[in-house]
């Protein structure tokens, strides 16, 4: 199911955004938005082959125009009766039906009464890495290895475009995910993805976007040795970086990590990517701002503490994604687990994110999540940002998503209503430009059995 | 919403002592009753979760409180949840800060038959089972097919397949027919024994003439008695099975044995025979969503529950889970409006007895809670808003007629012992 969107390779990026040549920086972001990325990259020259035209530039063809719903950017704006202009895969123009002259002609789609939010964004999700969690062979969100450093393995060239459980999360809004290894110490590197389902070819719009970590007792049971050990990667990456020459001749000292982990390491240590971060208690999180002093651009994913150094993290300018529902201590880690950490995070000037961690199966879920969220008195502007803007930006992906802007990748949903509510689900879901068909694997069960309770077979 | 077929937008509950005295349009109170004015709430009866591991596996999740599955044997029909019910687990709190008053305890699902169920309140400040239990509530069988079993004893000894499974039920069910033959002969000597001395006292022997004494009853097998007790009724069968042609396959092993399953548990294939369960009369509990985490699972939709009542079957959602317990509420809504999507009919009092009026009935105990109607314990719930909603909450719950929860009032959010001493910021289950 190829799509009509075209990869071209070096193409100068449309509407004003300037872009470098996609052979050495593959991800094709404005130059603002990863400043420092492309430099890193260009060292892996082996992997600009591979790296190609990886993220949709294609804005060519005739325009099409949603007019008249209300449009939540998902920065916190609301535009009334809205138009939004879509050009290939992305957003041309977004405006008030005032402020816009649609061609005679062209192609629109009358949306009055609708509400259209950015697509969601699955943060820390296994979307395309596992079918069936307790099958092994469906699975390839870890490495079956003991060592804790696994710096190297990418996600994205694992991710199956084919997997059933992309359409039953797309048709609920999910359109994008932040997909993620699991395990160890360093986990992996997280790969984005659009769910465009059964494009083998295109479905990764850019890979090694964050470089996920785990605190905690993960190495030797122990959270003073995980630390110690993370230090005297971090420390050895960037010995690697500045001595690679003498480590290829042999002459440098024992380095503590495989030369393929270090060398991925090296942007993230540098701060010119996110290490997305699983931490819950304050020990742990505190490790975090440590981090970001240092000068690493962190991410905390989980943060059931956060609410209590809520100031501390503002400080640090650490985004907190929190799946809101989980409020019980399910470990000593998680005492004081509570409903409106989201809340109140936000509340200190936190950039909170919300997900649905780790799963594949029910990130569309996260609605709910936010609901409650709002229910626990976080702002719904600020929910709709959680599960779109904010991870958007906390992955460095917010020149391409996130909300509805020109330039943007089209990726949106359109509701009748509240798109937290549980009686809504998405009339329709855009991705890449392009409506998908509101199918999945789930509807056709349904479907096959539903004559049988009509009892008309 | 009184899950019982009515719901009065403007409506009275009338409480006397522990029971619900009236439900109505408008009721005159009684000289002395005291008035609580829920104007702009709504009331519905306390949900009651079908499928719950709390306080046999304790939030934190120590390796100390693991208490659900004694994984010992794939049979273990002698064992109880109620003895291992913590009643400090502080996941209680929270169920009960999300409406629900009544819960069934199970072992877990590695064992074919995990042991005796336990039907609890979510009353406060129980010590022991005693304290927290549903009185008169029968108890409960957990039985587990497919894959779980399997899983547990394919290295073990077996079962490994679901081959094994079934041979094993079907072996210890046999045997619990042979102990329930030897009760009745030994009751047939009794009864003749009893007889004999009554026409003549002083001759004490027997038919053989061996003996002059009563007739030694079996010795006795708490297994065997749990399972005679199945093949009775008076125990019930809460079976973990999710796909349709294993339930097919259980259904017609109850025929066999002569008993009934009174509920399958995490039935996510449900839909796919709901008529012959509706036959059956045997209650489905689904989630609303939950799917794929294993191949058993992998066929869930979100419809389940909207087809099995569209078929007449008893549909129930359940959690098996300390965060799902405290939303059903949204669980249910969530299914429910996924089956009016997909052109079902689903009433909001239908759906409403997904969590309380069918749950109560799988449990063997809805004469006496499930629905808003007079005669019945007055558990109930005063919700914020819709009970469907995913911004509502439970603003006060009572149970038998006791505020137990309210949620503007920070003594009656009641904590149990182990979160006291820990900085949680607030005071009480929120």
């Amino acid at each position: 199911m190829n799509t009509r969107m075209c990869w071209i390779a070096g193409a100068a990026l449309a509407l004003g955004l300037s872009v470098g040549p996609v052979a050495t920086a593959a991800p094709a972001a404005p130059a603002a938005s990863k400043p420092a990325k492309a430099p890193a990259r260009a060292a892996k020259p082996a992997r600009g082959a591979t790296r190609a035209g990886r993220l949709p530039f294609d804005t060519e063809g005739a325009p099409i125009y949603l007019v008249g719903a209300e449009v939540r950017t998902g920065d916190g704006r609301r535009i009334a009766g809205a138009v939004i202009e879509l050009r290939g895969t992305r957003i041309a123009a977004v405006g008030t039906l005032a402020a816009t002259t649609i061609p005679a002609g062209a192609k629109t789609i009358d949306l009055t009464g609708k509400v259209i939010t950015p697509g969601i964004v699955a943060v820390d999700s296994a979307l395309g890495l596992v079918e069936i969690d307790a099958e092994g062979s469906t699975k390839d969100d870890s490495v079956a290895i003991a060592d804790p450093i696994r710096a190297a393995y990418d996600a994205s060239s694992a991710i199956n475009a084919d997997s059933a459980l992309l359409p039953v999360n797309a048709i609920e809004g999910v359109t994008s995910a932040a997909v993620t290894p699991k395990g160890g110490l360093v986990s992996g590197q997280v790969a984005w993805i659009d769910l465009v389902h059964g494009d083998t070819r295109t479905i990764v719009a850019d890979d090694e976007v964050a470089m996920r970590v785990n605190l905690g007792q993960t190495v030797a049971g122990s959270r003073a040795a995980t630390w110690l050990r993370l230090q005297e990667l971090f420390a050895d990456a960037e010995f690697y970086r500045t001595h690679r020459a003498a480590y290829d001749r042999a002459q440098s000292r024992d380095l503590s990590a495989h030369r393929l982990d270090l060398e991925a390491l090296a942007p993230y240590v540098a701060g010119q990517a996110p290490l997305v971060i699983g931490a819950d208690r304050i020990t742990d999180l505190r490790l975090l701002v440590a981090l970001a002093k240092g000068g690493a651009k962190v991410v905390a994913l989980g943060g059931t503490q956060a609410w209590r150094i809520a100031d501390e993290l503002a400080a640090a300018k650490i985004p907190v994604v929190v799946q809101p529902s989980q409020n019980l201590p399910e470990s000593m880690d998680e005492m004081g687990a509570r409903l409106d950490n989201a809340a109140l995070l936000a509340a200190a000037g936190v950039e909170v994110g919300i997900a649905v961690f780790g799963d594949a199966h029910n990130p569309r879920n996260v609605t709910q999540e936010a609901g409650l969220a709002i229910s626990y008195g976080l702002d719904p502007e600020l929910a709709l940002a959680a599960i779109t803007a904010v991870p958007a930006r906390a992955y460095g992906m917010d020149a391409h998503y996130g909300t509805i802007a020109p330039g943007k990748v089209a990726n949106l949903v359109v509701w009748d209503g509240d798109p937290f509510e549980l009686s809504q689900r998405p009339r329709a879901v855009w991705i890449r430009g392009r409506a998908i068909p509101m199918r999945s694997r789930q509807t056709e069960l349904r479907d096959r059995y539903l004559p049988r309770i009509r009892g008309e077979r | 919403m009184t899950a019982a077929g009515v719901i009065y937008e403007r409506g009275d509950v009338l409480l006397r002592g522990d029971r619900i005295a009236d439900v109505a349009a408008s009721i005159d109170a009684p000289k002395g009753a005291r008035v609580v004015d829920v104007a702009g709430k709504t009331i519905t009866p306390g949900i009651i979760d079908t499928h719950s591991h709390i306080g046999v596996y304790a939030a934190p999740g120590f390796s100390a409180h693991s208490d659900g599955n004694e994984m010992t044997s794939p049979t273990t029909a002698h064992v109880r949840a109620q003895d291992a019910y913590w009643p400090q687990d502080p996941q209680i709190d929270h169920a009960r800060a999300g409406g629900v008053t009544t819960m069934q305890i199970l072992p877990g699902s590695a064992n074919l038959i995990g042991g005796r169920s336990v039907t609890v309140k979510t009353y406060v400040g129980a010590r022991g089972i005693d304290e927290a239990r549903f009185v008169g509530a029968p108890e409960g069988l957990k039985m587990a097919c497919g894959e779980n079993p399997k899983r547990a004893y394919g290295d073990k000894g077996g079962p490994g397949t679901r081959m094994g499974n079934v041979a094993g039920f079907r072996g210890a069910f046999i045997k619990a027919q042979e102990y329930q033959r030897s009760l009745e002969r030994y009751r047939e000597k009794l009864a003749r024994h009893e007889a004999k001395g009554d026409k003549s006292k002083g001759d004490k022997s027997d038919d053989d003439g061996k003996s002059d004494g009563p007739p030694d009853p079996p010795a006795r097998d708490l297994a065997m008695e749990t399972l005679a007790a199945v093949l009775r009724g008076e125990i019930l069968v809460h079976n973990h099975c999710y796909r349709a042609d294993e339930m097919l396959g259980m259904l017609a092993l109850g025929r066999e044995f002569g008993f009934a399953i009174r509920s399958f548990h995490h039935a996510v294939e449900a839909y796919k025979i709901a008529p012959e369960l509706a036959k059956a009369g045997t209650a489905a509990s689904v989630w609303a969503d939950w799917w794929g985490f294993k191949a058993e699972a992998f066929d869930g939709i979100r419809e389940n529950a909207a087809m099995l009542s569209v078929a007449g079957a008893r549909a129930i959602i359940h959690s098996d889970s300390g965060i799902g317990i405290q939303h059903l509420n949204q669980e249910a809504s969530k299914a429910m409006w996924a089956g009016r999507r997909a052109g079902l009919e689903v009433a909001d009092d239908e759906a409403l007895r997904w969590i309380t009026a069918n749950p109560a009935w799988a449990l063997g105990v809805d004469d006496r809670v499930g629905t808003l109607e007079a005669g019945k314990q007055a558990d109930l719930v005063v919700w914020d808003g819709d009970p469907f909603s995913v911004y509502s909450k439970a603003a006060q719950v009572f149970i038998e007629g006791e505020l137990v929860y309210d949620r503007s009032d920070a003594a009656r959010r009641p904590q149990t012992d182990f979160e006291l001493g820990y900085d949680n910021g607030r005071t009480g289950a929120r």
